[in-house]
């Protein structure tokens, strides 16, 4: 009954796009790789997000919002998200494993909630204590 | 002890994304999460002048450079997916350890379009990444 409840709702069928959405960039990044060094694919790559910035802004009709710090954050999120996206690429050149390559960068929430604990103060539950776990015996496993 | 030579630029993306996951709470504490996207959109372009690769940029083959140009526009899709499921309703705490899972795309795919294959040790450690991305994306309590 639930699980039908779940199905209906808009979020699960958005959330499944994102999957899917993410796994197609994983592959494209890969085909691309093959031939285009990680650089000049991180180049075209930002040209991708134009269509989509202007679809969000022309589709939801939000009034610009000023706020310095919210501005700041964003732009540091696009250098580094950059710069990541720079170093899997270049990563995925190298020859590894695209599967396993795919599941040892998806392990960056291990930074995030281990930054939050150290500079918001954030307390971890114990899903992520166990989390902690899993993602240290993966990274082992990966390293072998 | 011998690692993999893409360990050491995997690591490079783990911390990067790792601070941007941080950064992306405190951004949208002051912007919407649409204005938060388009002002990272426009962060990446911060990075064009010194990946700018001149005239070689038209000696590749026009299907590379489309995955290349594929490759953004399906991250972006999946950020506006994530952020729209976050709009109709679906809770943090399940939406973004469910988007988290797109590796199992990878995985299953892999084999027919890649032609690559995982060992049974690659598939134990793909399998504890997946369970740990999913509980350490489960929401934390502010102390």
């Amino acid at each position: 009954m639930r699980v039908a409840q779940g199905l209906k709702a808009k979020w699960f069928w958005y959330s499944l796009l994102a999957v899917l959405f993410w796994g197609a960039w994983i592959l494209c990044s890969k085909l691309g790789t093959n031939e285009i060094p990680a650089t000049t694919m991180q180049f075209i790559f930002a040209f991708g997000f134009i269509p989509v910035a202007i679809l969000v802004l022309i589709t939801k009709r939000i009034k610009f919002e000023k706020s310095v710090k919210g501005i700041s954050f964003s732009l540091g999120n696009g250098v580094l998200a950059g710069i990541g996206g720079l170093t899997l690429l270049a990563a995925y050149r190298s020859g590894g494993n695209t599967s396993v390559i795919t599941a040892a960068t998806a392990l960056y929430p291990l930074i995030t909630v281990l930054l939050a604990v150290l500079v918001l103060r954030e307390r971890l539950n114990w899903l992520q204590m166990i989390g902690l776990g899993f993602a240290a015996a993966a990274i082992v496993i990966f390293s072998l | 002890m011998h690692l993999p030579p893409w360990f050491w630029f995997g690591l490079v993306t783990l911390v990067s994304w790792g601070i941007v996951g941080l950064l992306q709470k405190l951004s949208t504490n002051h912007l919407s999460a649409e204005w938060a996207l388009v002002w990272l959109a426009i962060g990446f372009f911060i990075l064009e002048p010194w990946l700018y690769p001149g005239k070689t940029l038209f000696t590749y083959s026009t299907r590379s450079l489309a995955w290349a140009l594929l490759s953004g526009v399906f991250n972006a899709l999946g950020a506006w997916a994530l952020l729209a499921a976050l709009k109709s309703g679906g809770k943090a705490s399940i939406v973004t350890p469910f988007t988290a899972l797109y590796p199992i795309v990878v995985v299953f795919l892999a084999p027919f379009i890649l032609h690559e294959s995982i060992t049974g040790l690659q598939a134990v450690g793909i399998v504890c990444a997946l369970i740990a991305v999913v509980l350490l994306s489960t929401e934390s309590s502010t102390g």
